[in-house]
């Protein structure tokens, strides 16, 4: 559960970009915000990642506030986070495999079969014949993809996506989003923004059954997308 | 058997390190091995010393000399005595006839006797001390200077005293040295590392983003630095055996190492053990130390 009171940021440029906010957000749910570039999508994730603490306001995953943990609880929370974020990146010196396969060695959730699922979520992606590749011979599109499902592959209890079909082409996409969809059907609490006003009809004929709360970031408030 | 994989991943990643700064692993490499030769001589030297003391307090004796009035039950009365203290280990009762035999030896000395007529020398003991009596042993003096028919007693006290002094000196300077080239190698060692890191940080951004727990995140760093220290220890223990096993002639101008050469093979052995200990501490510590810093905290 994800709650949210009075959250004000405001940037050291004197910006504000987050505006007296309030968020709710069952465990399970799937939550897309739209919004113009530059109107704090990217700013409120990162908060919700740990990563920028609000200026002011409360904001409590499963009751806590994130921001009064501990270095250790701090790492113990994030452990069962994932992120899909711009300014993550591959590690250069391993495989894509290797990439994928490192964060579950991280996060304690390698085992058996693992080399199996990653080839065959490689496979669903369009990369099945990148596995032994190293990122620098993969396009920033393709890179994006596999920073995607690296975030996904161990299943977070809270999945985190900037922007994450950015520099993606129509299909991959789709495939992207699929995957999140997919995810949130196993469990995974789902908060994703994008600007790409123009796939969200696409986006709401592929949830179908699966509901998506529709959030536009208004001024620094967020508006259910009815109310916008 | 996630928590040996993430173990496994930790030395694999340190290990992995060494080969991605190459450079700077190899700087740390020569640094540790400097030190370490440099501890080397200081940790031989004093362990030579301890043995030249060891020598030294096997051999000590102690010469006792009757009085002329002395007879048999005086000497009887006095090897009662020394054989019951603990302190003591033989006695070897020395008549003056055998004594002015070793005297007649040197010509010089055998004129001045022949001139004098008849022996001088007065009965004596000689007493073979215990190599642990050595600190205690003035009770035993004074009270065997006191008795009327002890004419003189003589031991080396003085002598074993400077070299005891003298060798808890040196041990102290060494130890002070050798601290001191510790210390500047620890600093050395912790800001290269600190440049390795930087080099890499990151990748500990990336694993503090990934809820990777501290001993995950820091854990390759710290192995990264105890196999330099490692391999450090390795190329200082590979010169000593090159010193040990005939390289000490050829080496000699490059600093005392020959000195070395009287150790025996256990000691040798043992000199190698704390080499590398010290070596792989000097690569934890640093690369602890590294850790440490500022910037690095706050890429957490």
């Amino acid at each position: 559960m994800i709650q949210a009171f009075h959250l004000t940021k405001v940037h050291s440029s004197g910006v504000k970009v987050l505006d007296d906010a309030y968020l709710s957000i069952p465990e399970g749910n799937f939550v897309a915000i739209i919004g113009e570039s530059r109107t704090g999508k990217s700013t409120l994730l990162k908060m919700l990642g740990g990563e920028e603490k609000p200026t002011s306001g409360v904001l409590r995953i499963d009751h806590q506030d994130i921001y009064s943990l501990s270095t250790q609880e701090k790492h113990q929370w994030l452990s069962e986070v994932g992120m899909i974020f711009p300014d993550l990146r591959l590690f250069p010196d391993k495989t894509i495999q290797e990439n994928i396969a490192f964060v579950l060695q991280v996060k304690g959730a390698s085992g058996e079969g693992q080399e199996e699922a990653i080839g065959k979520l490689l496979n669903k992606a369009g990369l099945g014949s990148k596995a032994q590749a190293k990122p620098v011979d993969l396009s920033s599109g393709e890179q994006r993809m596999v920073l995607a499902l690296r975030a996904m592959i161990f299943r977070p209890k809270l999945l985190l996506a900037d922007d994450p079909f950015q520099g993606l082409d129509e299909k991959a996409a789709a495939v992207l989003f699929k995957f999140l969809l997919e995810l949130n059907k196993a469990g995974s609490t789902i908060i994703l923004s994008t600007q790409q006003m123009s796939f969200l009809g696409e986006a709401k004929k592929m949830a179908g059954e699966a509901t998506i709360q529709w959030v536009q970031l208004d001024q620094g408030k967020l508006v259910p997308m009815e109310e916008a | 058997m996630n928590f040996i994989s993430r173990l496994f991943f930790v030395f694999k990643e340190g290990f992995l390190q060494l080969f991605r700064t190459s450079g700077l692993s190899t700087a740390v490499i020569v640094i540790v091995a400097a030190t370490l030769l440099q501890l080397s001589l200081f940790l031989g030297i004093s362990r030579v010393l301890d043995r030249a003391l060891g020598s030294a307090r096997e051999k000590f004796e102690m010469a006792l000399f009757f009085t002329p009035s002395a007879d048999a039950s005086d000497r009887k009365r006095i090897l009662g005595i020394l054989s019951a203290d603990p302190r003591v280990a033989s006695v070897k009762v020395v008549p003056k006839e055998e004594a002015i035999q070793e005297f007649r030896k040197d010509p010089e000395i055998d004129r001045m006797l022949q001139a004098l007529g008849e022996n001088p020398l007065t009965d004596s003991f000689t007493v073979i001390l215990r190599n642990d009596a050595t600190e205690n042993l003035n009770e035993l003096v004074d009270q065997l200077k006191k008795d009327p028919k002890i004419e003189e007693v003589s031991y080396g006290k003085n002598e074993w005293e400077t070299v005891s002094n003298l060798t808890h000196v040196a041990r102290w300077v060494g130890l002070v040295l050798g601290g001191f080239v510790f210390l500047t190698a620890l600093f050395i060692v912790s800001n290269t590392l600190s440049i390795a890191l930087w080099a890499r940080r990151e990748d500990m951004v990336l694993l503090s983003r990934m809820g990777a727990p501290t001993w995950m995140r820091w854990g390759p760093y710290l192995w990264e630095g105890i196999t330099q220290g490692f391999l450090g220890s390795l190329v200082v223990v590979a010169f000593l055996e090159a010193v040990r096993h005939g390289a000490g002639v050829a080496l000699q101008k490059f600093g005392g190492f020959d000195l070395l050469l009287t150790l025996p093979s256990s000691e040798w052995w043992s000199l190698y053990l704390t080499l590398v200990f010290l070596g792989m501490i000097l690569g934890a510590l640093g690369a602890f130390l590294a850790l440490q810093k500022k910037w690095v905290k706050e890429l957490q």
